[in-house]
């Protein structure tokens, strides 16, 4: 679309410009007594008029030959051959009118006078075009800005939604209202603990916002931040929650996408530990072989459970981040058997983003995409 | 006068105090048992006939309504649950009382005042139809549960053979025992998935997996000749069903 075509608020003061330099050429041509103010204006102002419509065209070069991406040579070359070819069109155009007018003798003979003035209308028409292509080069570069802004603002407020539906979907109403009821509880009997759970609720809810708006997070932060949660769920379940963890020191400094294991722990908790009247234990480990990092959760689990109450929605969201990521190189594993539920995540061991951001080059889908979803 | 004798259900231990201690003013409530699942749920209801229960609906084994299912109902109920969009729709819809976790003294103060009518006016709980509306749609029912005595016995749906009705109760047929309960035919047929379960006859809804072939008797009288050789009525309506199943 034109920018100054489409918008007519900007053709109208554009048309108005070229009705005001009408006037100074009509000016310029009736100052020396060449001639009469009304032949002047008969002639100046309409060629103006539509010369201003003519140089409209200059738009579609400057669009073909952006400013940053063409050599300063080739655009000088450029304009002042169009500007020539531009204002020489305008002078012929400008002779039949000179022409015409005389076949209506509403003026003395023009056409003699006005081929005289030749090379000045020439300048003027070279001028004038020039500066159309400034304003349109002005118009293009404030355009892209506005855009470039829109585009970011946009992209921000996605990121935003992607973080609160993240936080949404990994915050377990469950765990949020069975906290708070906990906390409810220790306010007469343990004030100190219900501090202590509030501290730690604050903290678990606080860091997960703000990792779930990064692309990686260190293992090390992921697993305190899983840790984190089963302290709180520790709390709730007393004696009946266990948790054991067995790291491999090494493996801490690897990235992962964050809250990946969030759901993990949570289904271990939702549909293991609390359908079990005496509870059990919680395994986690991460372990680095080769070139791919492990980490696997164990949970007992209810094997009289009903179907409807077995897991699969969280897993499910897990395997579509993996892929989206990765691609092909992670993988997500879960296996039950004699009442111990199993799931296990390989993934690249990387220590560094290289790897991210080749692949979302590759693939061209990034996290964002998927927590859209 | 004679006290509201109570049981609290929950199988976390912080949820149960806060309703102890959100009791311990009300100088007519008698807590009699606390309980921490649902098999313990159900034998202290059975044994000890409280007036009034405080009852969680996530638990292990047995979730709230599973344990009203196998109870006398003749009892009032005030359910606990920090979040269930169904049940909660339910619980408006019948009046049912119930607290949503966390609560405020006065919210519970006020749940307990209507109980408390609710137990002086004897009234019973209306079980099935607020388990039909709490319940998450389209999910069919996957377990039936039976009481023996204050034992439960859970049988999942895929090992019935086939469910007879005999008077009041119906007589539930798996891996060759038979389990009574005390239940209308139509209310279990209903929560059962339709594309596994048929209604054959008036008195018999037939697990479909066990039915070996079907004899023709008479005009319009058909039997059904299940896996193991027992032979069941099919009445024409139930025959039409099966057709269209199979």
């Amino acid at each position: 679309m034109h920018p100054i075509l489409a918008n007519q608020e900007r053709l109208a003061i554009y048309m108005l410009a070229w009705l005001i330099f009408g006037g100074m050429l009509a000016a310029v041509l009736a100052l020396p007594n060449d001639f009469l103010w009304t032949e002047s204006l008969a002639l100046a102002v309409p060629l103006t008029v539509l010369y201003g419509a003519i140089c409209l065209s200059s738009w579609y070069l400057c669009r073909v030959f952006p400013l940053h991406k063409t050599g300063y040579a080739q655009l000088l070359l450029l304009y002042v051959i169009a500007g020539l070819l531009t204002s020489s069109l305008w002078i012929l155009i400008g002779n039949g009118w000179t022409l015409l007018l005389e076949r209506l003798s509403l003026f003395a003979p023009l056409n003699a006078r006005f081929i005289a003035k030749t090379p000045l209308l020439v300048g003027v028409g070279f001028i004038l075009f020039t500066l159309t292509v400034a304003v349109h080069y002005l118009i293009i570069t404030f355009e892209a800005t506005k855009v470039v802004e829109q585009r970011e603002l946009q992209s921000r407020i996605l990121a935003q939604e992607a973080e609160l539906k993240a936080l949404r979907a990994q915050i377990n109403p469950h765990f949020l209202f069975n906290s708070l009821n906990s906390i409810s509880a220790l306010t007469t009997q343990n004030p100190a603990a219900a501090r202590t759970m509030t501290l730690r609720l604050a903290d678990f809810l606080r860091r997960s916002l703000r990792v779930g708006a990064q692309e990686f997070i260190r293992l090390e932060e992921e697993i305190s931040l899983t840790l984190n949660f089963l302290e709180i769920e520790q709390i709730r379940f007393g004696s009946r929650l266990g948790v054991e963890q067995m790291i491999n020191e090494p493996c801490t400094n690897c990235l992962v996408p964050p809250l990946i294991l969030q759901p993990l722990v949570e289904n271990a908790i939702h549909h293991g530990i609390a359908q079990l009247v005496d509870g059990g234990t919680i395994r986690l480990q991460a372990e680095w072989s080769g070139s791919v990092l492990r980490i696997r959760l164990e949970n007992p689990i209810d094997t009289d459970r009903p179907r409807s109450r077995r897991s699969g929605f969280g897993l499910e969201n897990i395997r579509k981040r993996l892929k989206a990521i990765y691609d092909t190189d992670a993988d997500l594993r879960t296996e039950e058997k004699d009442g111990c539920f199993t799931a296990e995540l390989s993934l690249p061991a990387q220590t560094s983003r290289a790897f991210s951001s080749r692949h979302r080059a590759d693939n061209g889908s990034g996290l964002r995409d998927v927590s859209n979803n | 006068m004679r006290k509201i004798r109570s049981i609290i259900v929950d199988d976390e231990e912080l949820a149960r105090s806060i309703v102890h201690e959100f009791l311990t003013p009300h100088s007519d409530i008698e807590i009699i048992a606390e309980c921490s699942n649902g098999f313990e749920a159900v034998k202290a209801i059975t044994e000890l006939k409280p007036d009034l229960v405080f009852l969680d609906i996530q638990m292990p084994k047995l979730n709230g309504f599973e344990v009203l299912e196998l109870v006398d109902k003749n009892l009032s109920v005030v359910f606990v649950t920090a979040y269930d969009q169904y049940a909660v729709k339910a619980f408006e819809v019948h009046a049912v009382d119930y607290l949503l976790k966390p609560f405020t003294k006065e919210r519970f103060d006020e749940a307990l005042e209507r109980a408390r009518q609710k137990v002086a006016r004897n009234e019973s709980f209306p079980l099935s139809e607020v388990v039909a509306d709490a319940r998450a749609p389209d999910v069919p029912l996957e377990r039936v549960l039976v009481r023996d005595g204050s034992r439960v016995h859970v049988i999942p749906v895929d090992k019935i053979d086939y469910v007879e009705a005999q008077d009041d109760y119906i007589a539930i047929r798996f891996e060759g025992k038979t389990h009574l309960k005390q239940q209308r035919l139509s209310v279990l047929e209903s929560s059962l998935d339709r594309k596994r379960f048929v209604r054959i006859h008036r008195s018999f809804i037939l697990n479909v997996e066990r039915l070996a072939r079907i004899e023709l008797y008479a005009k319009d009288s058909r039997m059904a000749i299940l896996k193991d050789g027992t032979k069941l009525p099919v009445s024409r309506a139930g025959y039409e069903k099966l057709k269209g199943l199979l």
